[in-house]
């Protein structure tokens, strides 16, 4: 070793010992989260939504709308993209301190993090704050309670996995277009091989096969939650998906990964919208989307010996708002929240973006708008059976190790499927603990 | 010092290529030069065919574009997202800090790494290797707390400019160039009085130059194409820089256009032009410097 | 190197010969020290602790835990397959960059007619943002693209980028095409440098353009190729956005997993900071190590 980097390794380890002091401190800053009293403060506040143009088109109006009645609580707007960037700017500014007090595009998943990190407020620390979503959302609204029992996030919209099918292909390929044969695993395989065979489509359906943790969401997740009848992926510490509903959703997956008819390679782009595909799996999100471009139809997911397509569960690919701690007038933040979510701005919210609300009766409280646009009638009726992602610690990592099974034992077909799935499952019991 | 005209140079290549300028050998190296180039333009020439498509065509087919399929709709559809002009003075902006900050600092550190002996040298040329070394990912989350809370520059662009001020790269690039310059070239200098500063101005920056340029267009493309760090440091989008509105606009807003695929294209050729401009202009300055006879061997 | 008696003394050897140059680099390290200071030294402290961020103010366990980060690093198997497939691409990339670059930087040097659309040619893919060119491969890549088609029967069963033999390789070589305009300029500048009078005095002493390539140029950018082989090094073992864009994070079973991708999962997905700064520490160290015998090599007077 040089004598310079002796040098450099000293005056490094100084430096380190020095600003190493300064965390100490840190615990200790008192910094932007203020205590009980912030629950009643009041005062302009600031919040984030996506940069969707259809949830910027509803935040906006919703934002002018209060603003013209609050001039002393002003609500400004920024807009984040919807995605995976969009934890990492959060966590940031959480270990910053300046996130903005609410934001509309927490995902559920990431909502054990930012709470471990201290960054989100307990909504049950407001007096009618349970209950208030309780009685919007109903039942569904236990789903997002954390281990603690407590309400971290409010859940605000959802997009209900269906399958989606482009009614043109099933008819070049000599399938009824309005009653596709796709409710049991058979029925879906024979489909999927005529629709390659005689569709002019190079997949039957082409889910993501990419590694990120979040992919299950929309390929496995959606038809663990119909064949299990509604089970999350652990439930109450113990992991549910090696069991035989699981198994069977993973065996079917495995199928048409080995038959050739959902391809192991990513698709730069919508391959439905593209029409390369011929079904997509995904919310009604995505009818802004194809619009005109194709011609569509929608039906649950399929289970393996089919069910009645009223109960047929899937995941919810829910969006919440979650108020965070470095907001200081939570009092104006929690009447803004409850205003958003109130049912004429879910009305709106619905108008606008087609996107459910997490209301506890969709179809009941707006019938105007399903009269007016029956094909979201289903994606309303689909709602009520939603499965959300478990609210539980490290639930990123978990959603990783259950990805990274998944992905070698299904798409790659390098393992078996139920070693690698009760591998992944000791894995995660361990993770969910919190420890 | 040498120089050489024009017709001598001229006079020297038809001399060391036997046969004249048009030799078999010139010839063959020409084409696997323009081959070569052909491989290396094919993705870019193919995005900016898919720039001005009205209708994607991903096939090989795609490369010989109809005429008929050809429209300025995708740049029109991408505008109406993103405001091209305003995010691409965000871009000037930042670069241009960048730029300032690498030159006006990191030239004095590199002559002084290469040229200047003192103590504590060696400590502050691995403290830069360190910095060359670690990713960014490393640092992102404890750097924006330190710029956000520490230095309090959230929502405006020194926020945006500072951890990339001095290019750690274009430091060790002009170290690694003065160091090829002997010491002798200085001496005389040093020994007539001139301050260390006018030597470095007058003698080692114009014999640099070259490495100069290269550093320049170096540094230019880091904050040119970030996308990442501008968008923490703000979520203000008149302050985001096109990079930025660009990753944007892919990851939420892009399949809501007419071709989504034609218009990331067309914002990333509109990213692109001025990075080749800039290129393009510069590299003219890749000439033989005058080093010739000033230095023995 | 020939060092005469310093005037002024005992200070002057103290500081050094040229104590102006403290004030040269002064704001170098100024900046330094005020930006990345703390952020390395804090990522240095936390990787011996069960660390993770949180919000200011907030009261968090975050237990010491010594060495147990590094051991858990060292013997995770994706992290290892990690290590392995940034050495295949360093050993793929950097022989071909240094000699691709050299090679091409010669060529582009001479009085070429369109020399200007030639060295813009090579110098483009440098410039373009990753995000929109990725799209170029991936369906030059894939199951039914250009080079499968071009191939035939002779095409790989499953294709290149989910080919668990093939991905590290086809990204080691897209990188390198996207590299290669910023070494050819490196060594563009470099080459100005070499009087043209160690050329003539060769050609006259009858020297071929091979010889002449070897015996002058090669030598001649000495430096330069230290500066090349060092960057390559470096920004190979921080590969981080092909692996995520051209395999969807990390490949079919982490075949084109990179360190920085896997830092980039665990700290800022997972929330692992602590876990993450430890992977951090553990590259820096392999990587100056492997530039410092670079170094050596190269910089033998």
């Amino acid at each position: 070793m040089s004598r310079a980097s002796i040098r450099f390794a000293s005056i490094a380890t100084i430096l380190m010992l020095v600003l190493s002091s300064c965390l100490g401190e840190d615990g200790q800053d008192g910094g932007a989260s203020a205590g009980d009293g912030a629950t009643a403060a009041t005062g302009p506040i600031r919040i984030w939504y996506s940069n969707n143009p259809e949830e910027v088109a509803w935040g906006e109006a919703v934002v002018a709308a209060w603003n013209a009645d609050h001039p002393d609580e002003e609500v400004t707007a920024e807009e984040i993209p919807a995605g995976e960037s969009s934890e990492e700017v959060i966590g940031a500014s959480i270990t910053a301190g300046n996130t903005p007090c609410l934001i509309f595009n927490t995902a559920p998943a990431a909502v054990p993090q930012f709470q471990q990190a201290g960054g989100l407020v307990a909504l049950d620390d407001f007096s009618d704050g349970a209950s208030y979503i309780q009685e919007r959302t109903g039942d569904r609204a236990e789903q997002y309670k954390f281990t603690d029992g407590k309400f971290y996030q409010m859940p605000w919209k959802t997009n209900p996995v269906m399958i989606f099918y482009n009614k043109e292909v099933f008819r070049t390929a000599g399938l009824d277009p309005e009653n596709p044969p796709l409710s049991t695993y058979d029925e879906f395989l024979s489909t999927a091989e005529t629709l390659v065979a005689e569709g002019g489509v190079e997949a039957a359906i082409w889910p993501s096969p990419d590694a990120q943790f979040f992919q299950p969401w929309f390929d496995f997740y959606p038809l663990f939650a119909a064949q299990s009848g509604g089970q999350q992926l652990v439930e109450d510490g113990e992991p549910q998906f090696n069991n035989e509903a699981g198994l069977a959703v993973a065996n079917f997956w495995r199928s048409l990964y080995d038959q050739g008819l959902t391809p192991n390679e990513a698709y730069n782009g919508d391959s439905f919208a593209d029409q390369q595909a011929a079904m997509a799996i995904v919310g009604p999100w995505a009818i802004a989307v194809y619009g005109d471009a194709v011609d569509w139809g929608a039906v649950p997911v399929p289970t393996q010996d089919g069910m009645d397509a009223s109960e047929v569960h899937t995941f919810s690919d829910e969006k919440s708002s979650a108020m965070y701690t470095a907001c200081e007038n939570r009092g104006t933040a929690w009447e803004f929240l409850k205003f958003a979510t109130s049912e004429e701005s879910d009305g709106q919210l619905l108008e606008l973006t087609g996107q459910m609300p997490m209301r506890a009766d969709v179809v009941a409280s707006f019938p105007d708008y399903f009269e007016a646009n029956p094909e979201y009638e289903a994606f309303a009726d689909q709602a009520s059976r939603t499965v959300e992602v478990p609210i539980v610690p490290n639930s990123i990592e978990m959603w990783q190790t259950f990805r990274t099974a998944y992905s070698e034992s299904v798409i790659f077909g390098t393992t078996p499927i139920e070693e690698a799935f009760n591998a992944a499952a000791d894995e995660i019991r361990t993770l969910v603990s919190g420890s | 010092m040498a120089t050489s005209s024009a017709t001598e140079r001229t006079a020297q290549v038809d001399r060391t290529v036997p046969g004249g300028r048009m030799s078999w050998r010139r010839v063959l190296g020409l084409a696997v030069l323009a081959l070569g180039a052909v491989v290396f333009l094919f993705p870019f020439y193919y995005m900016i065919v898919g720039a001005f498509q009205r209708e994607p065509n991903p096939g090989i087919s795609g490369a010989f574009p109809n005429p008929a399929n050809l429209t300025l709709a995708n740049f029109g559809d991408i505008n109406a997202e993103i405001d091209l002009v305003r995010t691409l003075i965000n871009s000037g902006i930042f670069t241009g800090g960048v730029l300032l900050g690498t030159f006006a600092i990191g030239l004095l550190a590199g002559y002084a790494l290469a040229q200047l002996e003192f103590r504590g040298r060696g400590v502050v040329f691995n403290a830069m290797l360190l910095i060359l070394v670690l990713p960014f990912q490393l640092f992102m989350i404890p750097l924006y707390v330190v710029i956000v809370r520490t230095y309090g520059l959230a929502d405006n662009y020194l926020g945006m400019i500072l951890p990339f001020a001095v290019n750690a790269t274009a430091v060790f690039i002009f170290r690694q160039f003065f160091l090829q310059l002997p010491r002798e070239l200085f001496e005389s200098a040093r020994m007539d009085g001139a301050s260390e500063f006018k030597i470095l101005r007058s003698i080692a920056v114009p014999l640099a130059r070259p490495s100069i340029i290269t550093a320049l267009v170096v540094t230019f493309i880091g904050p040119w194409n970030e996308f990442l760090w501008p968008f923490l440091i703000t979520k203000q989008q008149d302050l985001q820089p096109l990079a930025v509105a660009l990753a944007n606009y892919i990851s939420t807003v892009a399949a809501r256009a007419a071709n989504p695929f034609g218009s990331i294209l067309a914002g990333a050729v509109v990213l692109a032009i001025p990075a080749v401009v800039v290129f393009v202009v510069f590299q003219r300055q890749f000439v033989e410097s005058n080093l010739g006879s000033g230095v023995k061997g | 190197m020939a060092v005469a008696a310093p005037p002024g003394g005992r200070m002057r050897r103290l500081l050094g010969r040229d104590p102006i140059g403290y004030a040269f680099v002064a704001p170098y390290a100024i900046f330094l020290v005020a930006l990345f200071g703390y952020p390395l030294a804090l990522s240095v402290y936390i990787s011996f602790f069960d660390f993770f961020f949180a919000a200011p103010g907030a009261q968090v366990a975050r237990p010491f835990v010594g060495l147990d980060n590094f051991a858990e690093i060292l013997g995770d198997p994706v992290f290892q397959r990690a290590i392995l497939n940034v050495a295949e691409f360093i050993v793929i990339n950097v022989p071909l960059t240094v000699v691709l670059s050299l090679v091409l930087a010669a060529a582009l040097n001479a009085r070429l007619p369109f020399r200007v659309f030639f060295r813009t040619s090579y110098y483009i893919p440098y410039v373009t943002a990753s995000v929109a060119v990725i799209g170029v491969w991936l369906w030059f890549f894939s199951r039914g693209g250009l080079l499968n088609d071009t191939l035939g029967p002779l095409a790989p069963d499953p294709s290149w980028l989910v080919n668990e033999f093939w991905a590290m390789p086809i990204i080691a070589l897209v990188v390198t095409w996207k590299q290669l305009g910023f070494y050819v300029l490196l060594y563009l500048a470099a080459l100005q440098n070499i009087p043209k009078e160690l050329y003539e005095a060769a050609e006259v002493d009858g020297a071929g353009p091979i010889r002449r390539f070897m015996a002058i140029t090669v030598p001649g950018v000495r430096p330069a190729t230290t500066l090349v082989v060092i960057l390559a090094t470096i920004i190979g073992a921080n590969l981080f956005t092909e692996p995520y864009l051209l395999t969807g994070g990390g490949g079919p079973n982490g075949a084109s997993m990179s360190p920085v991708l896997l830092m980039y999962r665990e700290g800022i997905e997972q929330g692992h900071a602590g876990y993450a700064a430890a992977m951090g520490v553990i590259l820096a160290f392999a990587v100056m190590t492997i530039s410092a015998i670079n170094r050596f090599v190269l910089e033998r007077e």
